[in-house]
């Protein structure tokens, strides 16, 4: 390859990865915790708002009754299952008018349960949303609501992403043979770090082609759709998913008590697709011309279609299979081949492992993101001639150590301070949603804020053990509830993976603040940074940790 | 990374053109032409797709988009300049356009 092509693409890697670089931070870390969105919607539950669950048939009352008097409900009510028992609860969502269709922070929340007299409840519930808000910062790279303009920025991010890719590929690929495994730890600290981030991204390729093109994808599907109805299928895509709008006067009356038991719908499932796990029922427009159940499940042996699993469609009073297109496990190979772009980005596949594997990945990913930075930073840096004054770095580099160390660092400490916050505002606060967005936001621009104002080398070790104490928030919060049950914090042995989790994050990052505090105090004076040591100490007189 | 040296001795003695950057003019070919060739290719695509139901092939034709779009982007940087990059891909799109024109004119006879 010739020299001036490495050097037009090493420009065009710099560019792109710097102006995506922050932005896939967030989206990667955040992403990295989606992938355990279950567990830690299970963990930041309180215990009070836990439904125990009965034998599933003993719902079809709640279930009629209020599907036959609630039109709300139209549009999709949820039924949770456990196995063979479900949890007596039917959940629906009311969406704003005007909202954007992928904006969940906009919806009203609603479940009904059956009273001891057997009348429908009816009440609107105040969800926390945590997982959810850690999802849309994932969705839409730090963005706090996922609305359209936001989709176009997180577009365009993903699009530099992939170009960064190939580009940093084409960089490497000459010397590939003589730089790959070669992990030169040694005195040159900016070759060290070069050849991690160039392991790290030659290895976990495959995974980053798959994030950067369904993420563009997921941006940009509902244009793409409408321009190529216009010129490639002629109007019929728009037609092919408009629903034919049957006359009410057509459609039957239906009464919801003569719909087929769930027992009976879990077991239609589990006989179109072996080994299919149901954990939920949809039911939408069951007085409708239209009626149908989608019997929402997991199949272990098979791919899923989406995060949640794969669901089969019903015909809720004759059984009738309306559609297997998204049946994890009996997916006509065109279906399935579509799916795989979903379970790729989703980690809808291959179970357990598969989720540590996705985890471990996006953290690498982040790593990535954070190290080209750095490295941007350091290729900039003006070193010292030797007998001659220290030189002033570049304005450019200064402003994007603070800025990378403010945001990366800032995002860490944010989501962890808000996860651990879920374990005490719940009965404290009205609106829990509102404070895990505040929380996450006032520490994320507090960390920025703080990065600029003491300079990237003083404020990085600040922050990192700020992001320590914010992380061991996590389970000193679950401990706390278990020790002082009065605290209204609590603890569940079930979930405490996921305090042991936070404790290793917390250890990691205190790791990391020890090293960049030797960094600072004791390497090459020409840097960003560099503090020397008297004003060192001022610093750390100054920052709340020290 | 890779410096001079690394290149072969006979590629130096023949010292071809350079490489002209011409950030911007590659970068719109790479958008504007490689977001049409796309579009085109699905349709090349959809032309080979006829005996699936629509929302299955239509689905098929757009995830197509993304990959030959930003392909196009991140490899435009190879031609040599903007100039060829823009008339190297209005000849990809001319050809593919006309490609699709006779496999549509197949497809109705």
């Amino acid at each position: 390859m010739r020299a001036d092509h490495i050097r037009n693409y090493k420009s065009v890697h710099t560019w792109t990865g710097i102006v995506s670089g922050m932005a896939l931070f967030i989206a990667f870390y955040a992403g990295a915790l989606t992938v355990f969105k279950e567990p830690l919607r299970h963990w930041s539950t309180p215990p009070a708002a836990v439904v125990q669950s009965v034998p599933m048939d003993e719902v079809q009352p709640l279930i009629a009754k209020t599907l036959a008097t609630t039109p709300a409900t139209g549009r999709g009510a949820v039924l949770k299952l456990e196995g063979d028992r479900a949890i007596p609860r039917l959940e629906w969502q009311v969406r704003d008018a005007g909202a954007d269709d992928h904006d969940e922070s906009a919806s009203r929340h609603y479940s009904a349960m059956l009273a001891a007299d057997g009348s429908v409840q009816v009440s609107e519930q105040r969800p926390s949303r945590l997982v959810e808000f850690i999802d849309v910062l994932h969705r839409v790279v730090g963005l706090p609501v996922d609305s359209d303009s936001n989709r176009w920025i997180m577009g365009v991010i993903a699009g530099l992403y992939f170009v960064a890719l190939v580009s940093g590929l084409v960089v490497l690929l000459p010397t590939l043979v003589k730089d790959f495994f070669a992990l030169r730890v040694g005195r040159n600290l900016k070759r060290m770090w070069l050849d991690a981030h160039n392991v790290v991204g030659i290895v976990s390729l495959p995974f980053h082609i798959v994030m950067a093109l369904s993420s563009v994808v997921f941006a940009y599907h509902d244009q793409i759709y409408g321009l190529q109805d216009k010129v490639v299928h002629q109007g019929q895509w728009a037609q092919a998913f408009g629903r034919p709008q049957g006359k009410p006067a057509e459609a039957p009356a239906r009464d919801p008590a003569d719909m087929l038991m769930p027992s009976r719908l879990v077991q239609l499932a589990r006989e179109a697709a072996p080994g299919f796990e149901p954990s939920g029922l949809q039911y939408t427009q069951v007085t409708g011309p239209r009626p149908m159940v989608r019997v929402w499940g997991k199949n272990p042996e098979a791919i899923s279609p989406r995060a949640m699993g794969g669901f089969a469609a019903f015909d809720p009073y004759s059984g009738k299979l309306l559609s297997a297109d998204y049946l994890s496990g009996a997916q006509s190979t065109p279906n399935l081949f579509i799916s795989s772009f979903f379970a790729l980005h989703m980690a809808s596949f291959g179970g357990t492992a598969v989720l540590w594997l996705y985890f471990l990945l996006g953290l690498a990913g982040a790593w990535l993101f954070y190290s080209g930075n750095l490295l941007w930073v350091e290729t900039r840096r003006k070193a010292q001639r030797k007998g001659s004054d220290m030189p002033t770095q570049r304005r450019d580099t200064v402003v994007m150590a603070a800025a990378t160390v403010g945001v990366c660092i800032g995002c860490v400490a944010g989501i962890s301070l808000t996860l651990a916050a879920a374990k005490w505002l719940p009965g404290r606060v009205d609106d829990m949603a509102a404070w895990h967005v505040g929380i996450y936001y006032a520490v994320f621009f507090a960390c920025i804020a703080w990065a600029f104002a003491r300079g990237a080398g003083r404020a990085a070790v600040s922050l990192l053990w700020l992001a320590v104490a914010c992380t061991l928030a996590i389970p000193v919060s679950s401990l706390l509830g278990w020790l002082l049950p009065g605290s209204g914090s609590w603890m569940d042995g079930a979930l405490l993976g996921v305090d042991l989790t936070a404790l290793a994050g917390a250890l990691a990052l205190a790791w990391m603040a020890r090293a960049t505090a030797r960094r600072v105090r004791n390497g090459s004076k020409d840097s960003v940074w560099s503090v020397p040591p008297a004003r060192a100490e001022a610093g750390h007189r100054a920052s709340p940790q020290a | 990374m890779s410096d001079a040296s690394a290149e072969p001795a006979a590629t130096r003695r023949r010292k071809p053109p350079p490489i002209r950057t011409d950030w911007v003019s590659k970068t719109l070919a790479g958008l504007l032409l490689g977001f049409s060739l796309s579009i085109i290719a699905s349709g090349l695509l959809m032309t080979r797709l006829g005996d699936m139901p629509l929302p299955v092939s239509g689905q098929l034709a757009m995830w197509l988009v993304p990959p030959v779009w930003l392909g196009v982007l991140s490899l435009v940087y190879f031609f040599g300049s903007g100039l060829r990059a823009w008339a190297w891909l209005l000849g990809a799109n001319a050809v593919a356009l006309g490609v699709w024109w006779l496999l549509q004119q197949g497809s109705a006879a």
